[in-house]
Formats: C-alpha cells, structure tokens, sequence
C-alpha cells in the first residue's frame, strides 16, 4: 500500500516529559484517516512535527516518499495545506486578502482564490474583515486557506472545535467530499468518535503519546462483537444451562451476558433455557460502540 | 524572497504605519516651528546647527515610543492572529524575522530621510543664513540610524513574546524617559553607555555651552564618538543574532 504519510518512531520530550512516543504513523493515499485520542494525549504535537513547526526529539517523518529535514521541509509542505487547533488569519483584512496572502507565498494561480472561496462556501463574504467572521466561518476560511495551491495532503487538526452542529455538518462533507472530488488525502484529528464515525476510512488511536491502534475503520468496528443479554426469572438455572452448552455467561446488573452466536445456535439455545425452566422472558442484543471500543483501548472515560 | 517581501506589505495594508510615522513627523516638525520661534535672527544664521542640535534631543523623546508603536503594528497581527503555524509552513521562521527587520528597517530610514527633507525645506522657508552641511546630514543619519535599530529589533521581540501589547508600548515609553535623562549626563558617565535609549546622546554631533549671565546658548561642533557607534553597532548586530536565534528557536 503507498503511503502520504509515514512516520518511524515518532518522539517528542519537553525536559523528562515524553508526550510522543514512538509513533509510526502509516496514512495512505486518497483516503480520510481520523486520528483520534483524548484531549492532551498527543494529537497535535505530533501533527506539527509532520508540518515541522515543532522539532521531533527523535524519530523521523515521511511524506510524499520524502524524509523531511530543515533543507526540503518547505518543498514537501508545498504540496501540503494545514489548519492547526484554532484558525489563523489577519484580522485586519478581508477574507479575499488573508487568502491572497496564502496564495502569493504558495506561488499557486489567481484563479484559485476564487475556487477556494467557492468550495467552503464563503464567497459572499469574502470582502468582509476576517475579524468579524463568525468561528464557523474564520474555520472556513482556514481550510480555504489550507486547500490553496491544491495540496495532496490536507492536515486538519479539529476542524469542528466550536463550530455549531450546522457547522460541524458542513465541514464534516467538505472533508468527506475531498478525496474523492481532489484527490486529496486528508489527515483530521479529534476527539470527537463519532464524528471520525462518520469520515475516517483509516483511523489510528493515540493515547499517552502511543499509538495504540491503526487500521481501517472497518477494523475498529469489529472489536465490537455483538453480544446478547438474556433477562430471566431463575439466574442459577440459566447458569448452569449455559455451563451444560458451553456457553461462558456474565452476571450483569440487567441480566447474563453471553456471546454473539449464529442464529441457529441462538435458537438452540433458547429452547435449551425455556424447557430447563430458566423463566426466559427478554432476549438483547449488545452492539458495543465505538466510544466503547475506544475507551476500552485508552482505558480513559475523564476525558470523553 | 520577493514574494515573501511583497506578503509583508500585503499584511500591513491597513495597519496605518505610514500614518503613524507621518504623525510623529508632524510633531515633530511642529516641535521644531516653536524652537525657531524664538529664534533672534543672528540665530537664524546658523539655523541648520540650531536645528540638528535640538532634533536629536526631540528624536531621543519621541523615537522610543515611535518605534514601539511601530513594531507592535507590524508583528503583533502574526500573534493576535495564530497565524505562525500557517505562515512557517509556507516560509522560513528565520525569513519571515528578516522580512519584518526589513519592513521596519525600510520605515525608519524613510523616517529619518523625511526628517532631513523637513528640516531642509524649514530651512528655506525660515531662510538660514548657512547652507546645510554635509556631514551633518551624515552623522545625523548616523545618529537615528543604528540606534532606531537596535531600539526596533528590541520592540519587535517583546511584541512578538506579549500578546499584550501594553508591555511593548510601555518599554517604549520608559525608554523616551531613559533617552531623554542620558541628555543631563556626560560621554563619560555610564549611564548613557548601559541603556540603548540613551545612545542617541552619546552619538551627539554638536555641542553647546550656556552662558548664564547673557542668557545665550552656542552650538558647535563636535566630533562623534567614534567609539560609541562601534558599539552601537555591536550591539545591532549581536542583537539582531541574539533575537533571530530566539524567534526561530521558539516553538509554535
């Protein structure tokens, strides 16, 4: 599988503190790979070591194929378009100016001011100060921003953060819409599991500064086998039942949980209850989501 | 570089600074207008020695709190605006530091270019007897100059490290008073040697003595201390390293 991304023990350390480490990153071409992980776990600091504004205490970074270094940093983050934790942008120009500004340091065509405006949806506004932008709006003029000279790599650090449902729902198909529409690879990162729900093809957890988990979304999802709670009048007996069948049930405060089965093990083994007198009344099935799923991997509900 | 000299300008499209220096020049040459207003026209001879002595006097009050302002209006919209982390992705941190010494540095020739010219054609039109002298114009460029400088690049790393723009504004304004104090001091005294607002006097390029009893004060001549702007310039160009090494060592 070709890369955009790749990075190889990842590290980063402010005085005995390690925030980052070792991190292999692996997102590859064309697809919307959601970085997830608490609040403070390490998200952004390893972002900015991709875009070189912070310094990785070791460990190295590929993107495009390139290994970045201070001499070609520039040259492989021309093909590159960022929007880090809040916006940036010059408060005293208008939006058109602020995206003029992007434009002349990326060396990219007039025109594609124009494109850009019209792709976040703000060309209306463009001739209004960026300081009287709303947040959703200076949030849309910062990915305006980053999409300027047509990047194959967008990295999007919480692009939603304070933006109104109506917000998030725009940015979150804009987002989705890029690789297929530009071809362009979008790395987004949040806290926000749902919302990588809804985006990530790939997606990887970090936590404590760890990566502890990479891999299709699909992936993520299977760790959620199904499970079923059976509710019954007589606890002992359904124990002892399922002891008979071979089947490993839990005591829960609703009732016993046991694994998912086919339907036709399922079946078996209801008739197995209600003829052993369990007193069957209710059967459920337990899908496990994906909040679950991640905070039985960070094993941290504080922060969520 | 071209492009990136053109984005500065472009940022600083409506941040007025060329009004603000047009004010300062303003009152400054106001300032100037009621020296000569009480001028003898015996004074009015050596109108141009008058005029230069008492300019620098006024430069070292008014320049600390100018370039403060200056500095602020051009570093302090990177800060406000987060916009380090997007500008460094697309430019050299160290790049970007030099754009903005340029910018300021480009300003504060202009300044002192336009005070000459203001000073030149106050000349003609309150007719001074001596023409203007050369090496006046040169070591009164060499005066404001380098010390602008030093003072600018000093501005620039306290916008660039406090949002709040009052702490800035106020190092400025207490090295007006700073400036404006080394003046009762003597070349010899440390004083006018420790504190970089205080170099404008030491630069000084005519004297005057004070007569008590006749209550008349005469310029003359002096030779610049040569020593002085060697270490004025030290300290621009050790500066200039020293706050370079620090902007581009600061993490985003």
């Amino acid at each position: 599988m070709k890369y955009i991304v790749e990075t190889k023990g990842l590290c980063k350390s402010y005085g005995n503190k390690q925030v980052v480490r070792n991190v292999d990153l692996k997102v590859p071409k064309g697809c919307v790979y959601g970085f997830m992980g608490p609040n403070g776990a390490g998200k952004s600091t390893t972002l900015k070591m991709l875009l070189g504004l912070i310094k990785a205490s070791s460990g190295k970074a590929e993107i495009a194929g390139k290994e970045m270094n201070q001499k070609n940093r520039l040259e492989i983050l021309r093909e590159t378009g960022s929007l880090i934790e809040s916006p940036s942008y010059y408060g005293h120009l208008t939006g058109r100016e602020n995206l003029e500004i992007v434009r002349t340091l990326k060396n990219a065509p007039e025109k594609e001011v124009d494109q850009v405006l019209k792709l976040v949806r703000i060309e209306r506004q463009q001739n209004k100060k960026a300081r009287e932008y709303s947040l959703g709006m200076k949030q849309r003029l910062g990915l305006a921003a980053a999409l300027i000279g047509r990047p194959e790599l967008l990295i999007l650090d919480e692009p939603t953060n304070g933006l109104d449902p109506a917000g998030i729902q725009e940015i979150r198909e804009l987002i989705c819409e890029l690789p297929k529409r530009m071809g362009i690879t979008v790395l987004v990162s949040s806290h926000l599991l749902s919302e990588m729900d809804q985006m990530a093809d790939y997606v990887g957890i970090i936590n404590h500064g760890q990566l502890i988990f990479q891999d299709k979304l699909d992936a993520l999802h299977e760790h959620s086998k199904s499970k079923l709670l059976l509710r019954v009048m007589n606890r002992t007996v359904t124990l002892k039942i399922l002891e008979n069948n071979g089947v490993e049930g839990r005591v829960t405060e609703e009732g016993i949980l046991i694994p998912g089965f086919s339907d036709d093990r399922t079946a078996a083994l209801v008739s197995a209850l209600a003829e052993g007198g369990a007193g069957l009344y209710r059967i459920e099935e337990r899908q496990k989501s994906l909040e679950d799923i991640f905070l039985s991997l960070t094993g941290r509900r504080e922060s969520l | 570089m071209l492009r990136e000299w053109k984005t500065e300008w472009m940022k600083l499209r409506r941040r007025k600074v060329g009004m603000l220096l047009l004010a300062f020049l303003g009152f400054t040459g106001l300032w100037c207008a009621w020296v000569l207003s009480d001028a003898d026209p015996e004074d009015l001879i050596d109108g141009y020695r008058w005029v230069f002595a008492n300019l620098s006097m006024i430069n070292t009050i008014l320049l600390p709190t100018m370039i403060a302002m200056m500095a602020s209006r051009i570093c302090d919209m990177e800060i406000k605006g987060n916009t380090l982390k997007l500008i460094c992705t697309m430019e050299k941190k160290g790049r970007l530091f030099d754009m903005k010494v340029l910018t300021g540095g480009l300003y504060l020739v202009l300044y002192v270019a336009a005070e000459l010219a203001l000073l030149y054609l106050g000349g003609l039109a309150y007719g001074f007897g001596n023409p203007i002298q050369l090496r006046h114009v040169l070591y009164f460029a060499i005066q404001n100059v380098p010390v602008s400088l030093v003072l600018y690049l000093l501005q620039m790393m306290l916008s660039f490290w406090f949002e709040n723009q009052i702490i800035p504004l106020a190092a400025g304004i207490f090295g007006s008073f700073i400036g404006l104090f080394s003046w009762f001091f003597s070349d010899t005294n440390l004083f006018r040697w420790i504190f970089v607002w205080g170099h404008y006097s030491l630069l000084h390029f005519i004297g005057n003595t004070w007569d008590e009893e006749t209550r008349i004060v005469t310029y003359y001549n002096v030779e610049p201390n040569w020593a002085a702007l060697c270490l004025v310039l030290a300290v621009l160009i050790g500066g200039y390293l020293v706050s370079k090494y620090l902007f581009v060592r600061k993490e985003i």
